[in-house]
Parts: C-alpha cells; sequence; structure tokens
C-alpha cells in the first residue's frame, strides 16, 4: 500500500490512493473505456490518411459484423486465432511465456502435411490422422523449450522465439526443396486431395474448423474451470514456491501446460492448411503466433473472453483486408492497430489498481 | 523548545477505510518516545506519514516547528527523518553492502563499495551487531535483515529516528542493548521514536509514551513512571485480556523424530549441527533461539524442501530418506510457515482458492475431472465460522485479509484433515494480542487432538507460555532441553551463549 503523490498546489493535491478491491462493473467499465480510447485513435490515424468517418464505420461494423457474408468471413478468420488466443492463455497461466506459438503452428502444418504428402493412411482415416499429427507436432515443437526451462532454467521466452525461426527455416526448407509442388514450381507443397481438406458447413466459406474450436475450448474451459488441474495450476502463477512447499507436482503442472499450448498451436495450423490455404505454404502463418499472445493478454487468459476477443480481432483482419484493397493502406495497418488498443487496455491497468482523489493538506 | 515532529489532526483513510481518525502526536529531540498500541491502531500509518510513504488526507504536519509536505521519503530523509520499516526495504538478491549503498547514494554521491562496506563495519561496531556486508539479503535470517535496516538508517545520519517494532525478532539481551542503544542517541539529541506492543520495553526505555486505539490517539505524551502496566495495558486494548492457565501435558508415544542431523546453507556454511528432536504425539515442544541460528533450515527439513546431508529421519517408527513435501504431508506433516505469503497462501487467488488446494487430492471436493464447487464453498464457509476468520468471505483476495485473519485461513487448512505433526514456525509474527491468543488457543486445541507440535518461535514469552517441553538452538545446535516450567534467564543465557 505505497501511496504516491504528485504536489500540485501546497493545499490541495492529487493523491493516487492504491485501491483495496475493484468491483466487477468498474473494472469492465475502465477496459471499455481503454479501448473506445484506442479505437478513438484509430479512427484519428483513418481520417489523417483520408478516410471518411462514413467509410470507417462501413468497413469496420457494417459490412464486417452486420452483414451476414461479412460476419461468415470473420468467423473463418477467428478460428485459428481462438486456438492461437486458446494456446498462448493456456501456457501464459502458469507463468510459462510461450511465444513460440508461430512456430509450433508451423510446425502443426508440417505435421499434417506429411500425411498429406507421403498419403499415409488409408483416405477415410487421412483427415484424423492429419489432425492427430498436426497436435503431435506442435506439442513435440514446444517439449525442448519447456524440459529447458524445468531441468535447466532456461528462460522460456529465449527458447520458444527462437525456436520460432527454426520452425520457419524447416518450412523454407521444404517448400524449395523436397515438397516444392512439381505442378508450378512455386515454393509450396503440392495442394492437399479432396480428401485431406477440411469440409465447408454450408455457410458461405465457413468449415468444421469451428467444430474443432468448439472442441478445444470446451477443453480448455474444462481444465481451467472445472478439473483439479485447474485450480492447483493457478498456483503456480499466484506462488510457485507454495505449490512446492505443499507438495504439487510444479514441473508436470509446467509440462502439460506447455504441451497443451504447443498442441492448440499445432491444430491452428491445420486448420489453416487443411482448411483455407488446402497446402503448406510459408507465409501461412501470418503473425498469428503474436495475435494469440494479443488475445490472450486482451482477455486474462479466460477462455471465454479469448473467444469474444478472437472474434473481434477477426472483425479487425478483415476490415483490415478491404482497407487495404479499396483505400491501399498498408498491411501494417492490422499490426498497429492491435498494438494501439492493448497500449491502451494495458495503460488503463493503472486505474484499475490506483483511484485519484484531491487530499487537502492544512496551512497554519 | 519546539517538537522535533509534531502532528495535529491527521485523517488518512485507505479506500474509505479510516486509518486514522484526528490522530496527534508530539516527539520531542533528547527523549525516547514510545508509540503504543495493537495492531492496526494507526502507529505504523502515522509514522509512514512521517517517512513521506502516505500523504495525510487532512492535517498538519510539522518538523522543528515548521509545517511540512513531506512528499516522499528523499523528502523525508532531507528533513532528517529516517524509519526501520517492520517489513524490511531491502533488495533480496544483493548484499548487505549494495543495499545501504543505494540509499546513500543520492545524498553522499557515489561512493566505492569498499568504502562503503568499511563504514558499515564501523558502525555496526558502535551498535554492537556484527554483521557481514558481503552476504546476501536472502541468506540472511529475518533478525539479521533487521540488523542491516537498523544500520542502513544509522547510517543516513538521521535525527529523527523512527523504528516499527525493532526487538520483535530480538533476543532480550540484543533487545536491551538496542534500546539502550537508542537510548543514547536520544540522550546526545536526537528525537527517537519507538513503536512497539511491549510494555516492558515502555517501562524500561521511554522518556514519553503516546498510545493510539483504532486510528486515535487516546493518551499523548504521558511520562510512563505516572502509568502502572494495567493502567497502560487497558488503554491500549480497552480492556485487559484474560490470560489462560493451562495444563501440563506429558506427551503420548513419540511421533517424529530427528537423530542427528546436519545441514549446510546454500554458502556452505553450517546450518543444522547434530541436531536431535524428539517430537510426542499431544504435546508442545517449543524451540526457542535468536533467528538465523537454523530455525529456518529445520523448518524446511520438515517441510521436505531441504535436504539434510547426515542423520536420521523418523517418522511414526518408519525411517525416510529424502521425504519429498508430498509424502511428508500425506502422512500428516502439516505447517505454518514464518512467511505467510511465501509458503502458506497465494495472496492473488481467493479464500476458496487457497483453503482448498491441499485436499484437493482426498477426493472430498470431486473427483479430479470435475471438482465440486459447490463442496468447495461449503467447506470454506465451514471453516470460516469454524475458525472464526473475520472481514472475508470465500471469494475474497487472500492478501485483503488481515494479518490474524490471513494466519487462521492457513490454521484452517492445516488443521482439517489427518495431522500427526504440525510445525508452527513463528506463528504469531506480526500479530496483535487477539490474534495471537486465538492462534495459541489452536494450538491447544490441535494438542488435544493428539497432534505433536513443534512450536519454533524468537519470542521467547511464546515459547514458554504454549510449550511442554522446551529445547534452545544455538548456531544449529541443540544446547539445551528443559521440561515447562522453565527458567526464563536459562533459557534466555543458552540462545545467547556460544555454543
Amino acid at each position: 500500500m505505497q501511496a504516491l503523490s504528485l504536489s500540485f498546489l501546497r493545499s490541495r493535491r492529487l493523491t493516487i490512493e492504491v485501491r483495496q478491491k475493484i468491483h466487477l462493473v468498474p473494472r469492465i467499465a475502465i477496459i471499455v473505456g481503454a479501448v473506445l480510447f484506442g479505437l478513438g485513435i484509430c479512427i484519428a490515424i483513418l481520417v489523417s490518411r483520408d478516410v471518411d468517418v462514413a467509410s470507417i464505420y462501413d468497413e469496420f461494423i457494417v459490412f464486417t459484423f452486420l452483414n451476414a457474408y461479412g460476419v461468415s468471413t470473420v468467423v473463418v478468420h477467428s478460428t485459428p486465432l481462438v486456438l492461437v488466443g486458446l494456446a498462448a492463455a493456456m501456457a501464459f497461466r502458469v507463468n510459462y511465456w510461450n511465444i513460440g506459438i508461430e512456430g509450433q503452428l508451423f510446425m502443426g502444418v508440417i505435421g499434417c502435411t506429411v500425411i498429406a504428402y507421403y498419403d499415409i493412411g488409408p483416405e477415410f482415416l487421412r483427415l484424423p490422422l492429419m489432425f492427430i499429427f498436426s497436435l503431435l507436432f506442435g506439442a513435440l515443437w514446444a517439449l525442448p523449450s519447456a524440459l529447458l526451462k524445468l531441468r535447466l532454467n532456461i528462460n522460456e521466452v529465449i527458447s520458444t522465439l527462437l525456436l520460432n525461426y527454426i520452425a520457419y527455416y524447416i518450412v523454407l526448407n521444404q517448400v524449395f526443396g523436397p515438397w516444392r509442388d512439381p505442378k508450378d514450381n512455386f515454393p509450396h507443397s503440392p495442394a492437399y486431395d479432396d480428401f485431406e481438406r477440411l469440409p465447408k458447413v454450408g455457410w458461405e466459406d465457413v468449415h468444421y474448423g469451428i467444430v474443432g474450436v468448439a472442441l478445444a475450448f470446451a477443453f480448455v474451459w474444462w481444465v481451467i474451470e472445472r478439473s483439479r488441474f485447474g485450480i492447483q495450476s493457478r498456483f503456480v502463477s499466484a506462488n510457485p514456491r507454495m505449490v512446492v512447499a505443499i507438495g504439487l507436482p510444479l514441473s508436470v503442472i509446467t509440462l502439460i501446460s506447455a504441451l497443451s499450448s504447443g498442441a492448440l498451436a499445432g491444430m491452428a495450423g491445420f486448420t489453416i492448411a487443411a482448411a483455407t490455404e488446402g497446402r503448406l505454404t510459408f507465409q501461412l502463418a501470418g503473425g498469428y503466433g503474436f495475435s494469440g499472445i494479443v488475445i490472450a493478454f486482451l482477455s486474462g487468459n479466460r477462455p471465454l473472453i479469448v473467444v469474444v476477443v478472437a472474434f473481434l480481432m477477426g472483425g479487425l483482419y478483415v476490415a483490415g483486408e478491404s482497407m487495404k484493397v479499396f483505400y491501399s493502406l498498408p498491411d501494417a495497418l492490422v499490426g498497429l492497430f492491435q498494438a494501439i488498443i492493448v497500449l491502451s487496455v494495458t495503460a488503463s491497468e493503472f486505474f484499475a489498481r490506483y483511484r485519484l482523489r484531491m487530499a487537502h493538506y492544512e496551512r497554519v | 523548545m519546539t517538537a522535533a515532529l509534531e502532528f495535529q489532526g491527521v485523517h488518512k483513510s485507505f479506500d474509505g477505510n479510516p486509518a486514522l481518525v484526528d490522530a496527534f502526536f508530539i516527539a520531542e529531540r533528547g527523549e525516547v518516545h514510545a508509540l503504543l498500541g495493537e495492531n492496526g491502531a494507526g502507529k505504523s500509518t502515522l509514522m509512514n506519514i512521517a517517512c513521506g510513504l502516505y500523504s495525510p488526507d487532512h492535517g498538519v504536519v510539522q518538523v522543528n516547528g515548521e509545517p511540512v509536505v513531506i512528499d516522499g521519503p528523499m523528502t523525508a530523509n532531507s528533513l532528517g527523518i529516517g524509519m526501520v520499516h517492520q517489513h524490511f526495504k531491502l533488495v533480496e538478491n544483493m548484499t548487505v553492502a549494495e543495499n545501504i549503498a543505494i540509499c546513500h547514494m543520492s545524498s553522499s554521491g557515489r561512493e566505492s563499495l569498499n568504502a562503503v562496506r568499511k563504514r558499515i563495519g564501523e558502525a555496526s561496531r558502535d551498535i554492537g551487531f556484527e554483521i557481514d556486508p558481503d552476504r546476501r539479503i536472502d541468506t540472511l535470517s529475518v533478525s539479521e535483515q533487521q540488523r542491516t535496516e537498523i544500520i542502513k538508517v544509522m547510517m543516513g545520519g538521521a535525527d529523527i529516528l523512527i523504528l516499527d517494532e525493532p526487538t520483535a525478532v530480538l533476543t532480550d539481551e540484543e533487545s536491551t542493548r538496542l534500546l539502550d542503544q537508542l537510548k543514547s542517541f536520544a540522550q546526545q539529541g536526537k528525537g527517537v521514536i519507538l513503536i512497539t506492543h511491549k510494555l516492558r520495553e515502555v517501562f524500561s526505555h521511554a522518556d514519553k509514551v503516546t498510545v493510539m486505539r483504532a486510528g486515535a490517539t487516546v493518551e499523548a505524551s504521558c511520562d510512563p513512571g505516572e502509568l502502572t502496566p494495567v493502567e497502560l495495558s487497558r488503554l491500549m486494548v480497552g480492556e485487559a485480556a484474560p490470560s489462560e492457565s493451562l495444563e501440563l501435558r506429558t506427551g503420548g508415544d513419540v511421533v517424529l523424530e530427528l537423530k542427528n542431523i546436519s545441514a549446510k546453507r546454500a554458502n556452505g556454511t553450517t546450518a543444522l549441527d547434530d541436531l536431535s528432536i524428539t517430537l510426542r504425539a499431544g504435546q508442545v515442544y517449543g524451540l526457542a533461539g535468536v533467528g538465523g541460528n537454523g530455525q529456518t533450515e529445520l523448518a524446511e527439513t520438515l517441510m521436505g524442501i531441504r535436504h539434510i546431508e547426515s542423520g536420521e529421519f523418523t517418522l511414526g517408527g518408519q525411517v525416510l530418506k529424502r521425504p519429498t513435501p508430498r509424502e511428508l504431508r500425506r502422512k500428516g506433516v502439516k505447517t505454518i510457515p514464518a512467511e505467510r505469503y511465501i509458503y502458506g497462501l497465494a495472496g492473488d487467488l481467493s479464500v476458496m482458492d487457497n483453503f482448498v488446494v491441499s485436499h484437493l487430492s482426498s477426493g472430498t471436493f470431486g473427483p479430479a475431472w470435475w471438482i465440486n464447487r459447490r463442496a468447495i464453498l461449503r467447506g470454506t464457509l465451514e471453516a470460516i465460522q469454524e475458525y472464526e476468520i473475520l472481514g472475508a468471505g470465500p471469494a475474497t483476495r487472500a492478501r485483503l485479509m488481515s494479518g490474524g485473519n490471513a494466519q487462521k485461513l492457513v490454521l484452517a487448512r492445516e488443521m482439517s484433515g489427518d495431522s500427526r505433526v504440525l510445525l508452527a514456525h513463528s506463528p504469531t509474527r506480526g500479530l496483535d494480542v487477539r490474534a495471537c491468543a486465538a492462534v495459541h488457543e489452536y494450538l491447544r486445541d490441535a494438542c488435544k487432538r493428539d497432534v505433536a507440535i513443534l512450536l519454533i518461535s524468537e519470542d521467547l514469552d511464546e515459547v514458554l507460555a504454549v510449550s511442554d517441553r522446551v529445547g534452545i538452538i544455538n548456531r544449529g545446535r541443540l544446547v539445551g532441553e528443559f521440561d515447562a516450567p522453565v527458567a526464563r534467564e536459562a533459557v534466555g543465557q543458552l540462545m545467547v551463549g556460544h555454543a
């Protein structure tokens, strides 16, 4: 309980006071306020690039969220976003900073492409095998960093980050080398066969990946909110020394969380490769890994909010795409907007922790 | 004579909860001024205003007769106010010399670590403390850390010296030496303010006493010689709490036995040296000693987080080799740790989570794949009621509870389920009189249920009041054992003697 103070005047001054607790309503109000503040800055940037307010409204609200085709596109875009968001949340909640989601996603795609490229298994089992291999490869790619962290106390931020590059170069090696498509000689793998692709559910481009997302969400929600593991893992981030002292398996909890995180990232890769792209390309990760970190952060690692934030983030992607096409604005815009909103929300934490108040200091 | 430090009509509230209500206080130079009150009476809050950590909502603060705005510790420092806090302000992974150098860097410019080291040597000789300037803070015991704090402030050249319960972790002899030192500071013309709740210190060393209760000043600048201990304690707590007499317990079967155990600290020094202790069912074994003599390492051994180098650890007749925390807990060895928020509670999680976390595997709260949230809620509510945990609901974050209630929560968790051995390490540190009494009451209750209790405490009064058998630890060795009733002086001598 430290109170900082700013002296404006000698007799009256603004003091910053630590809040003992904050109720849900003001807490939500602060976050919503921060998001609106961030959106305000984003709108100002767009207006400065000669986009008028009416078309901003049209692109970001009407064509993305108030129109059936728009919503379906957003759903397609959010499918991998929910998965990477859940992946990050799963790791972050035990203070395991998995920055390697992008690499694990790539390895997931390699996993399912191995099955597709070498035609492993009968046709009707092909898709399930691809799914399982993407999970396995994603988890395997998360394993070395987790072991290094647990055995040798090597910082997982560094090791997971660096494994991203290794995964990326493995992908480049495959698509420029052994897996280059002989049909067009472009650097991507040959297209998957029809039975190796996730079928569509019958609403625009929305595919069965959303069922996977629903299952993944249910799994993560159950683990975090309803399983014994969930309560125990809460203590891993809240007080690791206590976890050891009361005899809970700290390493096992961290390892399981890290591997689940990798598997979910691999699954995100699977939905992109098997549904949207239909092959392995070296651009397919498209910054998803880092969006996952943003989504988990904004949602406070809560699975239900991950879904909501990922959906809104999907909208941002879709609107950003059309801004690119119709207003020739750069790609970086989406990243910039993400960053602005994240910074606003981070900064708003100050108002959740402290309260500003005028105090009187009397002169004699 | 103008007062060194004066407060008039000071109000302060935290998030709507008043901590100070129209408090006033005047300290003069040349005196040791005791600020007496229960925990939560507002003593520390008032003094934190003096040292610039809090700003008052309302009211006047004067130093040397001049109204001042103390807007930070630096300002307080320049006004000559220095405070030794109850919770130490030290950087754990730095050495004593580095911690002290950081504090004096801005005032005296950059000084080489060697010079600081030398000055620490001089200062600690003056005060009569021994401290190795090159030890890292996290390898020091609580009492050694406090010595560092006291040396830090004294080296800062403060002439209004505030000490928040400085003797809480010292032995009688060390306390007397410190208080004598403070007295001589006062005689040199400095103002010394001593926050305390020990009446003995007030009568032996204070020139003036101010008593606070519930955020208000109830007696100001009074001569302690004019009051009797009973009057003073009545001013402090409102009414005297009845002390309970206890019957002696001889103890039943041997439950836990440590035989000739030895352990080293991370830096290679000997922590435990050929130590043997026997705990019996239904008996409180009190281990007295000055902090830093191996108590922490012994506690860690019993928690299973430190491995002994030699010796035998026997639990229920069975020799355990490298016992793990999990194994020990499953066999009923429970702990009330000295540092509540390190080994006992996760401050950011709810009371409910903190209560159930170590009971989940029992199955009472549902199977591994589906926790029974209703059972958890019910269990927590029952514990809150049974242990009289006040001001907290199941969803309250553990950090928001007062020290006493947080300790009751730890007790509630550790005592439910099968317990055979209870390790209580400084279980009442920082608690007020009533919370102390409640904790002691629970220890006695546990005793009646045939639990073997090891009470490790640096508070000799506590050890003598609760224990059936008393052991004294000094430099990692057991230097004496007595059955209650124990002569206070004999124990005191063994605590500070050269073992």
